[in-house]
């Protein structure tokens, strides 16, 4: 977890040897490994709550055109004329109406409700690309350093230390406009594309070393159990015992750094935007939107409530979802 | 933990009924005076120059007065310090050859600070130039000022090692821009660069090789402080300039405060404009805009003889302006920076386009978009109205809200494709959003290019940089349309790199003009710079004069006396007091 | 993995293993500084134009930068910059002359020796995280333990609840209407700002009391969910079965056993965090506006100011390193069960 400084980001942290606490005795269960989560997480409403809202915040970001469509008004579209001279909506809440649900943002007076909508569609992709991102590093790493040790252990573990020990938001900071410098012609618009995908690489370049740790610890763990030993010594070629042995013992822990993942990036993404990197105007996002919403906290409340809790919702059930899919993954789960 | 969730979301919908139960905002029109007349003229009377400065009716000597800031002040060396923040600081700390006397209100005399007139123009050619100093003017250890040690202060300013600082003066003496390569300081510390002597220690001679008429007004910058050579310790002198102003810097701590404390060698009689009220400033660094108004709003403690340097930043103004107890306790003033969308002439040779430019824009919006007439106030004009001799027009009419169908007409069916260079800044990117939105309306087609905050500054200096608008704002070092006009629009001056003509405009005949006025006396160049600045709109619009920066300030209940510069446009100092 | 050894097999082991981690370690910061170093000599922001305003021309930049040395080849930079730590350098008249060891360079944007800077700073950060790491270990123990120990209850769930809801905040959200609210509008506490512990304490907590409150908000979420996990891990495990079957009582068994068990991994990743937010805590710098390590390094690099960038980086790599290298040991004291490899 080194999106450090991580101030920004949630830092939930895995132990060794925590909520993944490692495969032992769930064969012993009668029920495939697969259906005992699924009917833990059933059984616990909590889950089943935040999940149902997660789905629906999927679902949203992924209807956004057809959102815009039903709504009429686009993400870039002003109304400046429904605007006070101080450049603050007109109306109640920040200019809460039947024609802009969530009311218009002060200046350039855009609906706040279609670019909440988009700013999710760009923060999901954002978060959910980078979490893939990061989980498929982090176990491609972690399995060749458990797996094969020696050298490549010793290389694959400096490379993490070094990882850890680079600032995250300075190096995102130095790299995210020489990367657009470098990367398009001065006179060429920058897709928000380009913004969306240099931020995932950021994302993912840093993310990895979390899933990277937990997972070469598991099959440190696993190499030496007798299923894996047996599987050696019949004979097995590296690539059986990676895909057919190891991988699908791993998915407990992939799927936990994935749920720890995700909201770190989603908070990250705004939390770049607060010193000034990430994503351009043009791109709704929800970090920019609630960045530059704080200073109207006393003159224009509304505007910072909307994007806020929205945000504190998104990222809420996504935590509240990820602890009950660790509750469900861990076989000495109390509930 | 359901009920969490329902608790969760029934607070939320308890916050929106609230929010909802606010009075609704009916508008209503905030309005700022800008069109004050500004005056401006050089003492002839040397009783002018005199002090002590009058006192201030209720002012009271004794207390701490505050400022806060959120970046600190780049350098406190007065050969090296260029940023407002310097401007307005060091003049505490160090006297100058001449300054402003300034009502906060434009009406500006230049008179003499450390010498007798604001110059004598030994021949009326602007070539050779006597200061006389004052009798009794003293440094912070109690030995006089005499003309060597401004000489000195001026010599030191050739040093290359003291980066920063106005280059006027070097520049006139040694009739080049490569002044440091013309004389160099490092080896003749003891003698002074060509032009500048000192033929007894009450007088200063100026001797140029051309007519330098802003003489007077350049000798203004804290860049003719007077330092003596036992004193200079080089890069650090900025930790502890030494003093000839009425206060001293008795701490300094990097990017966390400055301590000033009287200068008891410091005599207001011959000072006249300065006085020496509070018995410290203290200059703190850090604070965010937004912090430092809401800490001046909330008026506790020290902050209540405290000054927010920074302007009250756009998301506040509202709540400041609408709060009737806070009125005795705001500044607002229109500043000299005006602010351009600068079309790269180089590139957009059709004067039609940059025509139909001008008329695109919707500036009641633009303002809008910048937090409302506390912030700016549009402008159609290339010098700002703070200027000596200025004069309204608007060669381009288009409303208050821009007149796209002119635009159209003018275009006469062609879209242009223009590329728009933007900071990366959060507000210059709203602005370029705006921007884009008002000039596609009138049928050009705007792409919006980012360019890194930082880099921005020199990138749109380079000539044959690929942007073909950009914003950007100038103010003059004094508020003549010399230090504006031939400076921005000079296109014989256009070089690789740092240029400030942003907009490559380039016309032979224009260039005449700037050669005849400069060559005036400065008294009377006024009302021909504001011709001037209508003639070129007129006959090139080599850029969309877009509005000038409004200083709108706040102060905590005991703060007095600090007004906005009519020259700088940000908060002056010297008659500062701490009310009882 | 090298052969598993206990803790008890030696002193020898315990110092290679000492050695290989310093090596480590050092091999780490070096990585570290060239990459910086390459990374600042790849902005798109040329240092030398911020030092030359507004009447500036090529051949006097060109002038500044041969005085700083950024014209010299990057290798001799970068060279000399690292031999200026260990001997110290002369830096020429520009640059505040003869600077000594440790030498960081000079800033030509802050007119100040790095070292000064960095003497400035590094309190402030260590002022801000030390006392916010207590206070979220605190709370995130204390709640994992009642969790923990109420497994089930409404309790259990109610405090992982609020440390969940507490982590899904974002810190200047949170300090904004904190400030607005505690500060601004009621006055109950004074405006966030930094003062020496030394000079005075009680203003020195004043002044950072929202910040540590903010970041432990923040913090103390993984660490109750990692707590309350270890400790109902470790209750189950043979030795506090063992304990508990020699006839020691409820209390004995958490404190002397389970707790100590439980919370080396509580320990190794609150240095870990430890030692990334001492690298700099930017977000909560600037949110409540006192100029630490992080803010100084966001501010060095958008004015391209070498020096500091190389400092506060490599400063804050250091912490990073350390805090990996103390965990190591820590846990090998605190968990009789430590493999050292």
């Amino acid at each position: 977890m080194s999106l450090s400084p991580g101030d920004g980001a949630v830092r939930v942290p895995i132990g060794p040897g925590g909520a993944a606490g490692g495969s032992r005795g769930r064969r012993a269960v009668g029920a495939s490994p697969g259906q005992l989560v699924w009917l833990r997480l059933r059984g616990d409403r909590t889950a089943l709550v935040s999940g149902a809202t997660l789905m629906l915040f999927v679902l949203v970001a992924l209807a956004a055109p057809l959102i815009e469509l039903a709504y009429g008004i686009g993400p870039q579209d002003q109304f400046q004329g429904k605007l006070d001279g101080f450049g603050l909506p007109l109306g109640h809440a920040g200019g809460v109406s039947g024609e802009h649900f969530f009311g218009l943002e002060p200046g350039l007076g855009r609906d706040v409700f279609i670019r909440l909508v988009y700013g999710l569609r760009t923060s999901l992709l954002v978060a959910v690309t980078a979490a893939v991102l990061t989980a498929v590093i982090g176990v491609v790493l972690g399995t060749l350093a458990g797996y094969f040790g020696g050298w490549l252990d010793a290389v694959v573990t400096w490379i993490t230390d070094l990882t850890l020990a680079l600032p995250f938001l300075i190096v995102a900071l130095a790299l995210t406009p020489t990367l657009t410098l470098r990367l398009h012609g001065q006179r060429d618009a920058v897709p928000p594309a380009f913004g969306v995908g240099v931020l995932i690489v950021i994302f993912a370049v840093f993310g990895w070393t979390g899933t990277a740790r937990l997972v070469r610890g598991q099959v440190v763990a696993l190499r030496e159990r007798e299923f894996v030993a047996a599987a050696r010594a019949s004979g097995a070629g590296p690539g059986h015992m990676l895909f057919r042995q190891l991988l699908p013992n791993l998915w407990a822990p992939i799927l936990v750094s994935f749920s720890l993942a995700v909201p770190q990036f989603i908070t990250g993404e705004a939390a770049l935007s607060f010193i000034g990197v990430g994503l351009t105007e043009e791109t709704p996002s929800f970090g920019r939107m609630i960045y530059q919403s704080l200073g109207y906290l006393q003159t224009d409340p509304a505007f910072v409530f909307f994007p806020g809790v929205l945000v504190f919702a998104l990222v809420f059930a996504v935590n509240l979802v990820g602890d009950a899919l660790r509750d469900a993954l861990d076989p000495k789960s109390p509930r | 933990m359901r009920p969490r969730v329902a608790v969760a979301v029934s607070g939320a919908f308890a916050l929106v009924a609230a929010l909802s139960a606010c009075p609704a905002n009916t508008g209503g029109s905030p309005s700022v005076d800008s069109g004050r007349q500004p005056t401006g003229v050089i003492a002839t009377d040397p009783k002018d120059s005199t002090g002590p400065a009058p006192e201030l009716a209720g002012a009271r000597r004794g207390g701490t007065f505050t400022v806060l800031r959120e970046t600190p002040i780049s350098h406190l060396d007065p050969q090296r310090t260029y940023s407002f923040a310097g401007l307005m600081a060091v003049p505490l700390v160090a006297r100058s050859l001449t300054t402003w006397k300034d009502d906060g209100a434009g009406n500006l005399t230049l008179v003499g600070d450390l010498a007798e007139t604001p110059g004598r123009d030994v021949n009326d050619d602007c070539r050779i130039w006597e200061f006389t100093v004052k009798d009794g003017v003293r440094f912070e250890d109690g030995r006089p000022v005499t003309a060597r040690e401004i000489a000195y202060g001026i010599a030191r300013s050739f040093d290359p090692d003291l980066t920063g600082g106005p280059t006027y003066l070097q520049e006139w003496l040694a009739d080049t821009p490569q002044y440091d390569t013309a004389w160099d300081f490092t080896a003749n510390r003891g003698s002074l660069p060509p032009g500048l002597t000192t033929p007894d220690a009450r007088t200063l001679r100026f001797e140029f090789a051309r007519p330098r008429c802003d003489l007077p007004f350049a000798a203004s910058l804290p860049s003719t402080a007077p330092l003596p050579p036992d004193r200079d310790t080089g890069v650090n002198l900025g930790n502890a300039p030494f003093s000839s102003g009425p206060y001293k810097v008795t701490r300094y701590r990097p990017g966390i405060e400055i301590v000033m404390e009287r200068n008891e060698h410091w005599d207001a009689g011959t000072d006249p404009v300065r006085h020496q009220y509070p018995d410290r400033f203290v200059w703190s660094f850090g604070a965010t805009p937004d912090a430092a108004a809401n800490r001046i709003i909330a008026d506790n403690g020290t902050d209540r003889s405290a000054l927010s340097w920074d302007y009250v930043p756009a998301s506040l103004v509202a709540r400041v302006a609408g709060d009737a107890a806070l009125r005795s306790r705001t500044l607002l003033s229109p500043t000299p920076s005006a602010n351009h969308l600068v079309i790269n002439n180089e590139r957009v040779t059709d004067l039609r386009v940059r025509q139909a430019l001008n008329h695109a824009i919707d500036r009641e919006g633009l303002v809008k978009v910048l937090g409302g007439p506390h912030v700016a106030v549009p402008m159609t004009t290339l010098m700002p109205p703070a200027t000596i001799g200025h004069r309204a027009y608007d060669a381009y009419p288009a409303g208050p809200n821009g007149d796209p169908d002119r635009a159209r007409e003018l275009l006469g069916g062609q879209r242009p494709e223009l590329v728009l260079g933007a900071a990366d800044s959060s507000v210059e990117q709203q602005v370029a959003t705006q921007l884009k939105g008002n000039l596609e309306r009138a049928g050009f087609v705007i792409t919006i290019r980012n360019i890194p905050d930082d880099a921005k500054f020199d990138e749109i200096k380079k000539r044959g940089n690929p942007w073909d608008l950009y914003l950007s704002s100038w103010a003059g070092d004094w508020p003549s349309g010399a230090s504006i006009l031939p400076v921005l629009y000079d296109g014989r001056a256009i070089r690789a790199t740092g240029n400030s003509n942003e907009s490559y405009f380039n016309d032979a005949t224009i260039n005449a003009e700037f050669d005849r006025i400069l060559a005036l006396p400065p008294s009377e160049q006024g009302p021909h710079w504001a011709r001037l600045d209508e003639r070129i709109m007129r006959e090139h619009a080599p850029v969309v004069p877009l509005y000038v920066d409004v200083a709108y300030l706040v102060h905590g209940s005991k703060a007095g006396g600090a007004f906005v510069s009519s020259v700088f446009g940000y908060p002056s100092l010297v008659d500062a007091h701490v009310e009882p | 993995m090298a052969e598993p050894c206990g803790l008890g097999s030696g002193p020898s082991l315990m110092a290679r293993f000492l050695v290989k981690r310093i090596l480590s370690a050092v091999l780490t910061l070096f990585a570290v500084s060239v990459l910086t170093f390459l990374m600042f000599f790849a902005l798109p922001r040329d240092p030398v134009s911020g030092m030359c305003p507004k009447n500036c021309n090529p051949e006097r930049q060109e002038r500044v930068r041969q005085e700083l040395g950024l014209s010299d080849p990057l290798v001799d930079q970068y060279a000399g910059y690292m031999l200026g730590i260990v001997t110290g350098r002369d830096l020429g008249g520009a640059q505040g002359g003869r600077c000594d060891a440790p030498c960081l360079g000079w800033s030509y944007v802050n007119n100040e020796a790095v070292t000064d800077t960095l003497v400035r700073v590094v309190p402030v950060t260590l002022s801000i995280v030390v006392p916010a790491a207590v206070l979220w270990l605190l709370l995130g123990v204390g709640l994992g333990l009642v969790s923990a120990l109420r497994r089930g209850t409404w309790i259990d769930r109610a405090a992982i609840g609020f440390t969940l809801a507490g982590a899904s905040l974002q810190i200047y959200f949170v300090g904004a209407v904190l400030l607005l609210v505690f500060v601004y509008t009621l006055g109950w506490l004074p405006v966030p700002s930094y003062t020496s512990i030394f000079d005075d304490p009680v203003r020195w907590a004043g002044g950072l009391v929202l910040a540590w409150l903010s970041l432990a908000l923040l913090f103390s979420a993984g660490y109750a969910r990692l707590f309350r996990a270890q400790l109902l891990e470790t209750l189950n495990e043979d030795f506090v079965r063992t304990a508990r079957a020699k006839g020691l009582s409820g209390p004995a068994v958490y404190g002397r056993h389970a707790l100590r068990a439980a919370i080396a991994p509580v320990v190794t990743v609150a240095g870990l965090d430890v030692g990334a937010a001492l690298g700099g805590t930017v977000i909560t710098e600037t949110t409540f506006g006192i100029q630490g390590l992080g803010r100084t390094a966001v501010d060095a690099v958008r004015a391209g100011d070498l020096p500091t960038i190389m400092a506060t980086v490599l400063v804050a790599a250091v912490f990073v390193v350390l805090a990996n290298l103390l965990v190591d040991l820590l846990y090998a004291v605190i968990d009789p069960r430590v493999r050292l490899s």
